[in-house]
């Protein structure tokens, strides 16, 4: 095996690592601040990929069809997550983990049909634009010009929610409101608000991440499933609530998944899987978690 | 003994049942009791000792699997393929609990996940053992259990007898050590008590009787698939569990039975299944928690002066 296919294998990976990432990174948000583990976290990314692809068939005539789409798709699953936020989590705040599992595992199972029912069951394509056509090459490795705008996507996410956490005023709020919701409330700040805003970003990033992901290949039924437990691997591996640490988790996974393609096809996502147990064993809280959340 | 009497009249009831409904119902009356004894399983792990698996399909899985294999490739009798099954589940619930249980509350439910996923791609994959994502075909059951009533009534049988051990265990002094570590794990260590020991006897327990009713799965079907190991498999005993209510033994039965008559009864007209169940689940997690059971016992306050079990808050 010569240098160039590793280098090839390793964007592949890393661009994987990086739509993992997007997901991740919102299901990672929402369970470190509001601890809610949000099973459907992947099925809104899929409708979002949906949503992207009937404002693409709308758009498709114009040369910025496409990214206007991936935009418009985004707001729009912000604006199902706050729907979803004030109507179903909201009530469950307050209950036992395995009932707020549960409802959003029924959330998968509602809006995996809804799908079906207003898309249909065949697969839907996205024709890119010109720009993002044809491949480009590094060091005479060819790689697909579309993944550059996934991997400027992929680290805009990752600054941008840095930026919000660590150095605007909403974000020391939301940080706050880990440690102690009742201060922040005490202080006058409506806790229901901030949650109901946490909850529509990281469905805001799902959606964007969905939207993304959509003109990659086709946008297919049931895709959400596999992504939701390779999610779930990547937030745990980085620590529950870690930015950092879902980041780089994400890259890992997308690596291990990459170079396990290459030597042994069929146990990729068994790899994934170990890894996941052995940080799970080791070290309950992840990589980059702090252990008073275990 | 006497108190019990109502289990009597339903198991007298479950004997006459096949003269009354027709074979397809009589293959729905099979499912319910499958799963329901999966369900009870799964609830050992879930109502006594307060962790959610969320892999709980795999012993399941794994149970079917044995018992396909062996009825596939070789000759052994039904009775000691389901044994077979579950010594095989319960191995595997020893080997997957001894990691799960130094964990609790959302590590749990994930570890138990990630190793059921793994259990469900190996199998997925695994083209030349198990058949790979085309299953396993052809399990067809012996003579004597061809006919759907004589397989219900079998299934009855063993279900009932799996009950039973069950029904013991969770009332022995076990099962209330279960409860004592659900309730407070911290100070029942403290009274000198192996918590890791016990949960991981009671996840091998649970596992063994997953293995059972997956066993009874196979030649029930004619066929397995490794769906019957992956996640969402493992949401289907929750599901059970709660819409009939963790509180009780006997709720996630009730839960078999609402599910699985629904699922029949839906997919008869519609193929939205997962919406009408999911939307049902909503309803129960928002306006009845403690399920069926839950809500059993806060409108008809019995007097009872032991509590049998603890109810969540």
């Amino acid at each position: 095996m010569d240098a160039s296919m590793i280098f090839a294998q390793f964007m592949s990976g890393l661009s994987r690592g990086m739509m993992l990432f997007l997901i991740a990174s919102g299901l990672s948000l929402i369970f470190g601040v509001m601890n809610i583990l949000n099973f459907a976290h992947a099925t809104l990314w899929l409708v979002g990929a949906y949503i992207c692809y009937s404002l693409w068939y709308l758009f498709q005539d114009y040369g910025f069809g496409l990214w206007l789409s991936i935009f418009l798709a985004a707001l729009a699953l912000a604006a199902i997550g706050v729907v979803i936020e004030v109507v179903l989590i909201r009530r469950v705040y307050k209950r036992e983990l395995p009932e707020q599992l549960l409802l959003t595992y029924a959330l998968v199972l509602v809006l995996g049909d809804l799908i079906k029912i207003i898309w249909g069951v065949e697969d839907k394509m996205i024709a890119r634009p010109p720009l993002v056509e044809g491949p480009v090459f590094f060091f005479g490795v060819p790689f697909d010009s579309y993944f550059i705008f996934v991997l400027c996507v992929g680290f805009a996410v990752a600054f941008g929610l840095w930026w919000f956490l660590k150095k605007t005023r909403y974000g020391h709020i939301v940080r706050a409101a880990v440690f102690s919701r009742e201060m922040v409330s005490a202080l006058g700040i409506p806790i229901p608000k901030i949650y109901t805003g946490v909850f529509a970003l990281g469905i805001f990033i799902a959606g964007l991440a969905g939207a993304v992901q959509a003109p990659v290949g086709s946008i297919t039924l049931g895709m959400d499933m596999a992504v939701v437990i390779q999610a779930f691997c990547v937030v745990v591996i980085g620590g529950f609530g870690s930015l950092l640490g879902t980041f780089v988790s994400a890259i890992i996974v997308g690596e291990v998944y990459a170079f396990s393609i290459l030597y042994w096809p069929q146990g990729a996502l068994v790899m994934i899987f170990i890894l996941t147990a052995f940080v799970l064993i080791v070290r309950p809280w992840g990589l980059f978690g702090t252990p008073t959340r275990a | 003994m006497i108190k019990y009497w109502w289990l009597g009249v339903i198991f007298i009831a479950c004997l006459i049942l096949p003269l009354f409904i027709g074979e397809f119902w009589i293959h729905v009356a099979i499912e319910i009791l499958i799963l329901g004894l999966f369900a009870v399983s799964f609830n050992m792990i879930f109502g006594y000792m307060g962790q959610l698996s969320f892999g709980h399909a795999a012993y399941f899985g794994a149970g079917a699997y044995a018992t396909g294999l062996l009825m596939v490739k070789s000759s052994v009798p039904l009775p000691v393929c389901l044994a077979v099954s579950m010594i095989t589940a319960g191995l595997l619930a020893v080997v997957i609990g001894y990691f799960c249980v130094r964990l609790t509350g959302i590590y749990f439910a994930i570890l138990t996940m990630a190793f059921g996923q793994l259990l469900y791609y190996i199998i997925f994959q695994w083209y030349s053992f198990t058949g790979g994502d085309d299953g396993l075909q052809g399990i067809v059951p012996p003579d004597w259990l061809f006919s759907a009533t004589s397989y219900y009534y079998f299934t009855l049988l063993i279900v009932t007898a799996g009950l039973i051990v069950m029904w013991f265990i969770c009332e022995s002094p076990f099962g209330y050590t279960l409860r004592a570590i659900r309730e407070n794990a911290d100070r029942t260590r403290f009274i000198g008590i192996n918590v890791r020991k016990y949960m991981l006897i009671n996840f091998a327990v649970a596992g063994m009787f997953a293995g059972l009713a997956g066993g009874l799965l196979g030649p029930f079907n004619r066929s397995i698939a490794p769906d019957l190991c992956n996640w969402h498999q493992s949401g289907v005993p929750v599901f059970m569990t709660v819409i009939g209510g963790p509180i009780g033994f006997f709720g996630p039965i009730i839960g078999s039975l609402i599910y699985t008559f629904l699922f029949a009864f839906v997919t008869g007209f519609t193929e939205y299944w997962p919406l009408i169940i999911g939307i049902v689940i909503i309803f129960v997690v928002l306006y009845m928690p403690g399920g069926i059971l839950g809500l059993a016992k806060t409108k008809f306050k019995r007097r009872e002066s032991k509590a049998p079990i603890v109810e969540e808050n």
